[in-house]
């Protein structure tokens, strides 16, 4: 087990957002978290990564008790997350960009490596490597902030709604990214609303109501399961 | 995108570029130029010979500050500029509003009173002292206490964002100001420290370098105003730097990225402070007298309004705002007194005092807000805070 998370709760001062959540995602995975406004994805997200600190409970990266470690160390132990919203840099450069997502590492023949590899998966970036970040159109910016989360070579990649604002096409590609990122071997985390996409790709998936969570199965089952469906699929 | 701005920019490019593109002799022998022609700034003889005309008879030199000793505004607008490129650092890189920046200064200066004089209560009621320290000696210990004060103050409060930090040490400043008035036991309250001792050294003939005359300490100011840039340049291209600017563009991102977010803004506030006890002992070691009056609000909002008029971010633009918001009002005393300009109106037997040092706010509020609307990235930008600053104007307003 990659990441396991038990029991977590977490208040935003007296309001409780999460409601003793527990999951886990195994190494070599794709594992999606599904649910509607407010239900508290991000808000695990944020608590994965260090952003917030949970109230109780532990969050276990390869064995080891991560809830009270600084955000910064986490991605030294190989959690990197691409943040909602996108989040790159508006005053960087596409490259300055992806330099700051291998902000922790030292090896600089493999960051240019990397570099070559995120150019590989997005074309797109390489044409505008000398752009300003805030210049890209929303889907540049997801795949900056994909790619920029890549550079920090993760174990673990958290991905917060990256299909967020974007136009179908887009959501497409992104997805198609996403799997083939983790052919290559990175475990994958991800946040959606867009769940039809999120199911089909992941191999687990969770759903997630008002902070607890109320489902949980492979991608294929929850695709299929009716509730799900008239929830958040659309359909009756 | 117009022609004309197409121009513009391109217009703007080319002089920056142009001067990125001669060789690199070229470029030094140009720095070496300049920088000569901001040691001679003092003297008379150099505004004599720019060859502007000259009312007859007034006295005047364009440039020249004939209402006050050129040396004098000039080293004042030194150490001004030294606290903007302090504050630079604190608000134009790591993005930290800071309100209170004139308390490093006061640190600073009464750092060095408290060593350097004579009449120090740290000598004649305690004892801790045998007698006065040099001005060089204490310096390091203004610097490093001030940047203690940076690091005590921004432990607590660097955990806040936005506002909240803006009010704490907005709050610092006044404490600092509270105390040095109020404190009797050894700050000597409203009476002061004087005898504040001078830098060392003497001229061949035995005179002190540093006395009353204003252009050596120019000179000083200048000398160390250069030392910091390189400082700061080095430091804005180093890791630290690159963490400030992530930092200050988004932090939630730079902590994703593992940056360690406290621990560089920390930094920024503890250099930032350096450089500003820095300036306070620079101040100190020429003002003689050190007492609660020069630390009030408004030198902190006059450093503020530098660094925005001059472009947070730009150590060009850090500059140029110290300059402007010391020499401008000084410079229109002067021009004022040459044309005649009355410093007093008289409406309905109320005398208004309209001399443009006692009006600089005014003037300034007015420039603040006139560059604010029309260049709110500064007269001398950071490229990459123009940036930024469009990115931030696109959420507020789409434009597509």
């Amino acid at each position: 087990m990659l990441l396991e998370i038990d029991d977590i709760t977490l208040h935003y001062g007296r309001i409780q957002a999460l409601h003793g959540i527990s999951l886990h995602v195994n190494e070599g995975e794709i594992v999606a978290l599904i649910g509607a406004n407010g239900a508290g994805k991000s808000t695990i997200m944020r608590a994965i990564s260090g952003l917030r600190a949970v109230s109780r409970g532990a969050i276990r990266f390869n064995g080891e008790d991560i809830s009270k470690v600084r955000a910064d160390l986490r991605v030294a132990r190989g959690i990197c997350q691409a943040p909602e919203g996108r989040g790159v840099f508006p005053g960087m450069t596409v490259q300055e960009n992806l330099e700051m997502g291998a902000y922790i590492r030292r090896d600089h023949a493999a960051i240019a490596q990397d570099m070559e590899r995120v150019f590989g998966l997005f074309p797109r970036l390489l044409e505008r490597r000398k752009q300003a970040g805030g210049t890209l159109s929303g889907g540049e910016q997801q795949m900056l902030a994909v790619g920029r989360a890549l550079m920090a070579r993760p174990k673990l990649l958290l991905l917060d709604e990256p299909s967020m604002g974007l136009a179908p096409m887009i959501i497409q590609q992104i997805f198609t990214i996403i799997t083939e990122i983790n052919q290559q071997g990175t475990t994958v985390l991800l946040v959606e609303q867009n769940a039809q996409q999120a199911l089909s790709r992941a191999h687990r998936a969770y759903v997630l109501e008002t902070g607890n969570i109320v489902k949980e199965g492979t991608g294929a089952d929850l695709l299929h399961d009716p509730a799900v469906k008239a929830a958040y699929l659309g359909v009756a | 995108m117009t022609t004309e701005t197409v121009k513009k920019q391109r217009w703007k490019l080319n002089l920056r570029d142009r001067f990125q593109d001669l060789p690199k002799p070229a470029r030094i022998a140009a720095m070496v130029v300049f920088v000569v022609l901001l040691y001679l700034l003092p003297t008379k003889a150099f505004y004599e010979n720019l060859g502007f005309p000259i009312p007859v008879g007034s006295g005047y030199l364009p440039f020249y500050t004939t209402g006050s000793d050129m040396a004098g505004v000039l080293f004042q607008c030194g150490y001004y500029i030294l606290l903007a490129l302090g504050l630079n650092v604190v608000l134009g890189y790591a993005g930290l509003l800071d309100l209170g920046f004139f308390g490093f200064f006061a640190v600073g200066a009464y750092t060095v009173a408290l060593l350097t004089s004579p009449e120090s209560k740290l000598i004649t009621e305690y004892n801790w002292l045998e007698s006065p320290w040099p001005w060089l000696v204490t310096v390091p210990i203004a610097i490093a206490l001030a940047m203690l004060s940076g690091v005590l103050l921004g432990w607590p409060t660097l955990r806040l964002r936005g506002d909240y930090l803006a009010i704490v040490t907005l709050g610092f400043a006044e404490i600092i100001r509270i105390v040095a008035k109020n404190q009797d036991w050894i700050l000597n309250g409203d009476r002061g420290i004087p005898s504040v001792g001078h830098p060392p050294g003497t001229w061949p003939d035995g005179e002190a370098i540093f006395d009353l005359e204003f252009t050596p300490y120019y000179w000083l100011v200048l000398t160390v105003i250069i030392a910091v840039i390189f400082l700061i340049r080095n430091l804005a291209n180093s890791r630290v730097g690159r963490a400030w600017v992530a930092i200050r563009e988004d932090e939630d991102a730079a902590e994703l990225m593992g940056v360690p977010t406290f621990k560089f803004k920390l930094w920024a506030f503890a250099i930032g402070a350096a450089i500003g006890g820095l300036s306070g002992s620079l101040w100190a070691g020429q003002a003689n007298f050190v007492n609660s009056n020069t630390f009030s609000l408004e030198n902190s909002i006059l450093v503020l309004a530098a660094v925005l008029l001059g472009g947070a971010g730009s150590i060009g633009g850090a500059i140029l705002g110290g300059f402007i918001v010391i020499y401008l009002p000084e410079w229109l005393r002067s021009v004022g007194d040459v044309f005649g300009w009355p410093t007093q109106v008289e409406i309905a037997g109320i005398h208004i005092d309209v001399s443009p040092t006692s009006l600089r706010f005014v003037i300034f509020g007015a420039l603040l807000i006139v560059v604010m609307i029309y260049r709110p990235q500064g007269l001398w930008p950071n490229r990459r805070r123009a940036a930024e600053l469009k990115d931030r104007q696109k959420e507020v307003a789409p434009v597509e």
